[in-house]
């Protein structure tokens, strides 16, 4: 029983959601049937109107004699630049006084701007010889129908634009409900025929699998059928359409007499977004069955894929129900249901915040996502490990200079590694000296004021810290700053703090220290007063001096408080990002980096996104190497 | 009942509401973001105000954003629609925001000729970004020569007279030195750079660091620095200060920010830079910012956006801008104005801007400066050759560049 349920729920869900699939894959085939039908008639015209000039009466006479022979409902116009001009149009709304030619009114600036944009990325693509933006433009009109837009280059530059509207596409075929019914009911009624003979449950979880996958494998080879027999019709349509377009284009410039010198070109006319031709179609107007069988190909093992995952997904459930999987998950959920449902909303907020980020970044690491090309799929720009390589093979750290000074390369990973090293340490010793020193001075019996005292200590901890942060860089201002001041006062030169890698650490230093000590303080002061009189008492009693108390007495019972404290303290500081980025900015020119900054500078002042999400992935990995670690050795010590 | 009775009283308020609205004609609220302070603001406020009282049915709000985190918040806002409806900013972020779409609107199309002209036409060229304009320029800042008129009474004119004059002035033992700039500070060192005829970009975005213009410029910088012997050890901007207001360097290469810490005591003039003897005397040519006035793709009023833009870059507007702002406006009609050609430092700014070049405004610019930074530390703490330390300069924004473009 609960394998038949489980076969129906897996083949149900699968056969639908590829239903869905086909459903969708079919309109894009119809789409692009009549995107490329269209483009065709687009950039003949395009051609026509280049050979005329780009303006002038005699475009206006190639538009209207195109028109003619345009399926009902079309439209074509023609836009110059100088002049903002709507050279020629067709569009049923220019008419009478807004017949063209015309300067385009307020309301059509997107118009003008579409043509601009298409100018600047045929521009761009010729200058970087990429092919980087597209050239044409296809988008959806409200009444169904598509609006194609095509540049218009007039002696090697772009100087205008022709569109053409289509009339609303006929709606694309939808697969049939018989098959989806079929495929599913027969595998169906054969795994229940099989349930009657069979009666051990794992030789019926085969059947099942069996049956499914026979279910699975019919709908695909169904819906693959289709899609084939659709792109090739297409590609008999655009091959017609091509030698319909070619014969009229020659009419058209026979009639107007335009120059016929170059000849036409009717194999470009066939083109992706980029204007490359694609090369399904012969320039003579046939289907070139090569071309055509590799695209078939490719569009077979694509959807192949996706159909193989969808079965990969249904036999994942069907295992899972067959198995008695879900049964006992359903079992665990209902026993413990108040505790699934207090956890339910935190497990959603980490999802959302917390694990699709991170899971996100990690995939970004593999790419080479970066500014230009951020509207890419993420297949179109995998490069694998090639960031990960860049950064940790990259072992330029410092060169030797004529007089034998060491140059530092300060955009290399291990010294900005080195760095950050180096400043946790500075940093976390500082704070757990000066906290530990004050939360000493602190806990002396009978200090008058101590409220006053703690309050005042704790302050610099209680401020946001980028507020902290700004005041400092301020203080350590080569002019204004306070500290400049202060040296100008005692006779001394005001330092360029900012200037020096030393100078500019020391800075981030004293800022950091500030903010870091009160945290170490509180926490040692904690641990401080519970630690009883009487043992030191006692050691008193037995003679032992003030630092023998210290070191056996105080640092052990300070140990267990510390300890965390000290670990959680190298966290926060090894990716304390908002001292450093407000404080030196890095500067002189990236030596005060560290390892998160450096990855923020990567991402959003040289817009290489995927090379960020690798740094930050690098960096992920040394924070979580530390924790391994320091989890082993606290370990260990709590042991001992 | 009374659920029900209440429910239909907010209905009616509610279609009332939505019948007041058009016939009311509330005048549009645009929001300007900017990110003066002091004097600029007050002058930007004041011109703002004019605009309102003129017109009846816009209302412009300006916003004063502190520079620190100016430019991110735009990227951050402006593309999801929760920006303003227009904003000023230098060209320098220009490409890169229009490489990443739907922040800058394309103005190309509302600007007729008269209005193109209204500029100084390089500053127009740094609002242009694949020859679609994007923005009205609205001030410049250049860096010009700025001298003391006690120690230097006429200014040189050429690179040769510099040198002869700042010679005579300079005596390293007392400290004095006859010329000061930040020599090692890559956009201070562009003056020289573009003067050779060289360049960070060629056509296309090709880095051209290391050009043989570039390097001929750089070894002039040398020349200066070693063999001439009148710039001083380490130039930070400190120093310069100090150096200009204690009257120990004559010269400095500076641009209007360098003006409000000069000493009260000190009587300086300006004059434009040089032209250099080096190069066949053509005109040493620093990079200039331009502020522009930009319209967010996604503001809902761009129409009346622009108006606001037009009427803060006009003349009338520029004269309030310049004369009580301290700025120096990209419109060129104000410069005529007499109150305008009798003010000293808006006239030698002027006078600069002539041979300015615009700093880039392609995204690739960014990939520039850590590179060309180290060079330039490179050349001066003699690690390398000029020659050698821009090749790998150039070798590292080509591969940067590259990085951006691979498909």
């Amino acid at each position: 029983m609960r394998v038949l349920v489980g076969l129906s729920l897996a083949l149900g869900l699968s056969l639908v959601l590829a239903q869905g699939l086909l459903a969708k894959a079919l309109e894009t085939v119809a789409t692009e049937r009549a995107d490329r039908q269209a483009f065709v008639s687009l950039r003949a015209l395009e051609d026509l109107v280049q050979r005329a000039g780009g303006k002038g009466d005699s475009v206006r006479a190639v538009v209207s004699a195109w028109q003619q022979q345009l399926p009902a409902g079309s439209a074509v116009r023609v836009i110059a630049f100088s002049g903002i001009q709507l050279e020629a149009s067709t569009f049923p709304e220019d008419k009478d006084d807004r017949a063209a030619p015309r300067r385009l009114s307020r309301e059509e600036k997107p118009l003008y701007d579409r043509g601009q944009r298409l100018r600047a990325a045929v521009e761009t693509n010729r200058e970087e010889g990429t092919a980087r933006k597209l050239e044409v433009e296809a988008e959806a009109l409200p009444n169904g129908g598509r609006l194609l837009s095509a540049p218009v280059e007039v002696d090697g530059s772009v100087v205008g634009l022709v569109e053409l509207a289509t009339p609303p596409l006929k709606a694309p075929l939808v697969p049939s409900k018989g098959a989806l019914a079929m495929w599913l009911l027969l595998p169906l009624a054969l795994c229940a025929g099989a349930s009657f003979v069979v009666r051990k449950q794992g030789l019926l979880v085969i059947a099942s699998v069996v049956a499914l996958v026979a279910g699975v494998g019919g709908y695909a080879s169904y819906s693959l059928g289709m899609l084939d027999a659709q792109v090739r019709e297409t590609q008999t349509l655009v091959a017609g359409q091509l030698r319909a377009m070619s014969e009229r284009a020659q009419a058209v410039m026979a009639e107007r007499q335009l120059a016929a010198e170059p000849a036409l070109q009717p194999g470009n006319w066939d083109a992706d977004q980029f204007r490359r031709p694609l090369g399904l179609v012969t320039p003579a107007g046939a289907v070139n069955e090569a071309a055509v069988a590799a695209r078939v190909a490719e569009l077979r093992s694509g959807a192949s894929r996706a159909l193989g995952g969808l079965g990969a997904l249904a036999l994942a459930v069907l295992l899972f129900i067959g198995m008695g999987g879900l049964a006992r998950t359903v079992e665990t959920v209902v026993e413990h249901r108040t505790a699934y449902a207090y956890i339910a909303p935190a497990m959603v907020g980490m999802v959302v915040l917390v694990f699709f980020p991170f899971f996100y970044g990690i995939t970004l690491s593999f790419t080479d996502s970066n500014l230009y090309n951020t509207g890419q799929s993420i297949t179109d720009i995998w490069v694998g490990l090639r960031n990960y390589v860049e950064i940790l093979g990259d072992f330029s750290i410092a060169k030797r200079a004529q007089d034998g000074s060491i140059v530092f390369n300060y955009l290399n990973f291990y010294y900005t590694l080195f760095f950050t090293v180096v400043w946790t340490v500075t940093n976390v010793t500082i704070g757990v000296t000066v906290g530990l020193v004050l939360a000493l001075i602190l806990n002396v019996q009978g200090l008058a004021l101590r409220p006053v005292y703690r309050v005042l200590l704790i302050l610099p901890w209680a401020m946001p810290n980028y507020i902290t942060a700004l005041i400092w860089k301020g203080m350590f201002h080569q002019q204004f700053g306070v500290v400049n001041h202060v040296i100008r006062m005692f006779g001394g030169q005001g330092l360029a703090w900012y200037d020096t890698p030393v100078s500019s650490f020391l800075t981030v230093l004293a800022t950091n220290g500030w903010l870091s000590f009160p945290f170490m303080m509180v926490v040692s002061l904690g641990a401080l007063t519970s630690i009883p009189a009487e043992l030191y008492e006692a050691a008193r009693v037995d003679g032992a001096s003030r630092w023998q108390q210290f070191t056996a007495i105080t640092l052990p019972a300070l140990k267990p408080a510390l300890v965390p404290a000290i670990i959680l303290s190298v966290v926060w500081t090894f990716n304390q990002f908002n001292v450093i980025f407000l404080v030196t900015e890095g500067e002189p020119s990236n030596s005060t980096e560290i390892l998160v900054t450096q990855a923020y500078k990567y991402a959003f002042q040289r817009y290489r996104y995927g090379y960020a999400a690798a740094y930050s992935t690098v960096i992920f990995g040394i924070l979580l190497l530390y924790s391994v670690v320091q989890n082993r050795v606290s370990r260990a010590t709590e042991a001992a | 009942m009374k659920n029900l009775r209440l429910m239909i009283a907010a209905m009616a308020l509610c279609a009332l509401g939505l019948l007041s609205t058009p016939a009311s004609a509330q005048p549009k609220e645009l929001v300007l973001w900017h990110g003066y302070r002091a004097e600029e603001k007050a002058a930007l406020e004041k011109v703002l105000k004019q605009f309102n009282d003129a017109n009846k049915g816009i209302v412009v709000k300006p916003l004063a954003v502190p520079y620190d985190a100016y430019a991110d918040k735009i990227s951050a806002t402006v593309p999801r629609g929760k920006g303003p409806d227009l904003f000023i900013f230098a060209q320098d972020r220009l490409g890169g925001w229009i490489e990443a779409g739907n922040t800058v609107e394309p103005i190309d199309f509302y600007l007729d000729d008269a209005v193109r002209k209204r500029f100084i036409p390089t500053t127009m060229e740094a609002m242009t970004y694949r020859g679609t304009v994007y923005g009205l320029p609205l001030n410049y800042k250049v860096v010009t020569l700025i001298y003391n008129k006690k120690l230097v009474p006429v200014p040189p004119k050429t690179s040769g007279e510099l040198v002869t004059m700042a010679k005579k002035l300079t005596d390293k033992k007392a400290g004095r030195f006859g010329l000061a700039y930040s020599y090692g500070d890559f956009y201070y060192h562009s003056a020289l750079m573009n003067g050779f005829g060289g360049g960070v970009f060629g056509p296309g975005t090709t880095p051209t660091l290391n050009s043989p213009q570039n390097v001929k410029s750089v070894e002039l910088m040398m020349k200066w620095a070693e063999k001439d012997g009148i710039l001083p050890a380490e130039p930070s901007s400190a120093l310069i200060t100090s150096l200009f207001n204690e009257g120990k360097a004559a010269m400095v290469f500076s641009g209007p920010w360098f003006l409000g810490e000069i000493a009260k005591s000190v009587d300086y003039g300006l004059a434009p830079l040089p032209t250099l003897d080096e190069a066949g005397g053509k005109p040493m040519r620093p990079w200039m910012t331009v502020e522009g006035v930009y319209i967010s793709a996604p503001s809902q009023n761009k129409d009346a956006a622009f108006e606001v833009a037009k009427f803060l870059t006009d003349s009338a507007a520029a004269k309030v801008l310049a004369l009580e702002g301290r700025q120096s406006p990209a419109n060129q009609g104000v410069y005529s104005d007499p109150k305008i050609a009798g003010d000293a430092q808006l006239k030698a700014f002027r006078d600069q801007v002539e041979v300015a070049v615009p700093m880039p405004n392609v995204p690739e610019m960014t990939m520039v400066w850590s590179p060309a930074t180290s060079a330039m530390n490179g050349i001066l703490k003699k690690a390398s050759t000029p020659k050698a330390a821009l090749d790998v300069a150039q070798k590292a924004v080509a591969k940067d560049v590259a990085g951006l473009r691979k498909k």
